[in-house]
């Protein structure tokens, strides 16, 4: 999923609503260049007790792997 | 460790305190605490004075000692200016430290104007709420002010109000 | 499959612009010491806000889109530390003979809910506040510079407005200091409390509810 130049709150709400949308053992990747989105994205997905991991891809941008489990 | 405190992020609570140190240091050294929008503005007077407008008159500006005195000096001898400069160049500096540093564009054109919209009533709302999130809520609690508590309750109605519209129009 | 991007460092231009902003600090200095404090103050304010990704904005609306309080308990930590400060240093102020409470004590009425309302809307359809906006300006967001626009525009339109507000509304509303009722040490307690209130309603809020949209 692409949330470049989105800004916050938006690459959360989007991920909030892709992953439900998605099935069961999927991966989402979100990329974002938002500073804070990588934060509170973060946060709300260790909410939902899902694993997830974020990797610099370059200069402040960032991907953000969201595996669904359940 | 070492990377964990040059590239971050750090934890709210890290920036919750060290926020709350300087704004301490910087009532006990300078008088007064941290304020933005009486800055920028300052900021929006000079660029409208430089178009030909006549800020100076204004009953806001003229009827106020320490508002007139702040028109007339410039952006790089305000005190309040400057410490606005300051907070854009601290933020470039934490993102180059972190090697973060990178230009974003503008995605969409309702971007553009839900940021001008944001500016604009934000803007309005300080002046007549007398400060923004710093000068009348975050400087202004801790002061004892009755103003700052019912600022924060107006501002976290607002920004229900402001989700809802995001989720409906923006999303 | 996804092109891979290089990361180039950028350490080198932090230590240029380091050495910039401490040239700065004197020649601000020189001119007068103050300037040179506020420019500091502006950076460090700023190297904290970016580092710790502090949003006022995110504040008021995580707990109301994500049933997220982290930040807003995070600013309530803040708040409380400094009320301990701020009175002490208002205290000495006053019993060292200060005709005015020093602070950010404004009157407050109907403006300032007025104003706090549409503050509230704006910051979250702009995604940042008024520090958030400087602070974006200098991680790079051009998005923000249109806020910043629109913030300058606004703040005009509201001084040229703020005669008719003063009038009708801030000239009769009563500047409410806490101290006043509750003496200086009942101040700090009553404030310190409501804090703790809020903190343990925010806690409970954050661990009940898991907004899924």
């Amino acid at each position: 999923m692409d949330c470049l130049y989105e800004a916050c709150p938006i690459p959360l709400l989007k991920t909030m609503q892709s992953l439900k949308v998605l099935n069961q053992g999927d991966v989402l990747i979100v990329e974002t260049d938002h500073s804070c989105a990588i934060k509170n994205i973060a946060e709300w997905v260790g909410k939902q007790k899902l694993p997830c991991e974020i990797i610099e891809v370059s200069n402040g941008e960032w991907e953000i792997y969201i595996r669904k489990e359940r | 460790m070492k990377s964990k405190i040059i590239i971050g992020p750090w934890s709210y609570l890290t920036g919750a305190i060290l926020l709350a140190v300087l704004n301490t240091l910087l009532f006990a050294a300078l008088h007064t605490p941290w304020q933005i929008t009486t800055g920028i503005t300052y900021w929006a007077a000079w660029i409208f004075k430089f178009l030909g407008g006549a800020p100076e008159n204004w009953h806001y500006f003229a009827n106020n000692a320490s508002k007139s005195e702040g028109l007339s000096q410039s952006f790089l001898s305000n005190s309040l200016s400057l410490m606005n400069f300051g907070v854009i160049f601290g933020a470039l500096l934490a993102v180059l430290i972190a090697s973060q540093f990178k230009v974003k564009k503008i995605k969409s054109p309702k971007q553009i104007f839900a940021a001008l919209l944001g500016g604009i009533i934000m803007g309005y709302g300080t002046r007549i709420a007398l400060g923004c999130n710093i000068g009348a809520f975050f400087s202004a609690i801790p002061s004892l002010s009755v103003s700052g508590w019912v600022w924060g309750i107006s501002a976290f109605i607002g920004a229900w109000v402001g989700s809802k519209l995001l989720i409906k129009y923006l999303l | 499959m996804k092109k891979v991007k290089t990361k180039k460092d950028q350490r080198a231009y932090f230590w240029f612009f380091s050495f910039l902003a401490l040239i700065l600090i004197f020649l601000f200095g020189i001119t007068s010491p103050y300037l040179g404090y506020y420019w500091l103050f502006g950076i460090l304010f700023g190297f904290v806000l970016q580092k710790s990704r502090f949003c006022f904005a995110a504040a008021f609306r995580d707990p109301i889109i994500a049933g997220s309080t982290s930040l807003f308990r995070a600013v309530l930590v803040a708040m409380a530390i400094m009320t301990v400060f701020f009175t002490l240093i208002q205290y000495n102020a006053v019993q060292g003979g200060a005709l005015t409470i020093p602070g950010r004590i404004s009157p407050v009425g109907v403006h300032t809910i007025a104003g706090g309302f549409i503050f509230g809307i704006g910051m979250v359809i702009a995604g940042g506040c008024a520090t958030g906006t400087l602070m974006r300006i200098g991680e790079g967001f051009f998005m923000q510079v249109i806020v910043l626009i629109g913030f300058l525009i606004g703040t005009l339109w509201g001084a040229w407005d703020y005669p008719w507000w003063e009038r009708v509304f801030i000239s009769n509303s009563p500047t409410l200091h806490l101290a006043q009722y509750f003496g200086w040490t009942g101040a700090v307690i009553f404030q310190l409390v409501l804090i703790a209130v809020l903190y343990y309603i925010a806690k409970k809020y954050d661990d009940q509810n898991n907004i899924l949209l």
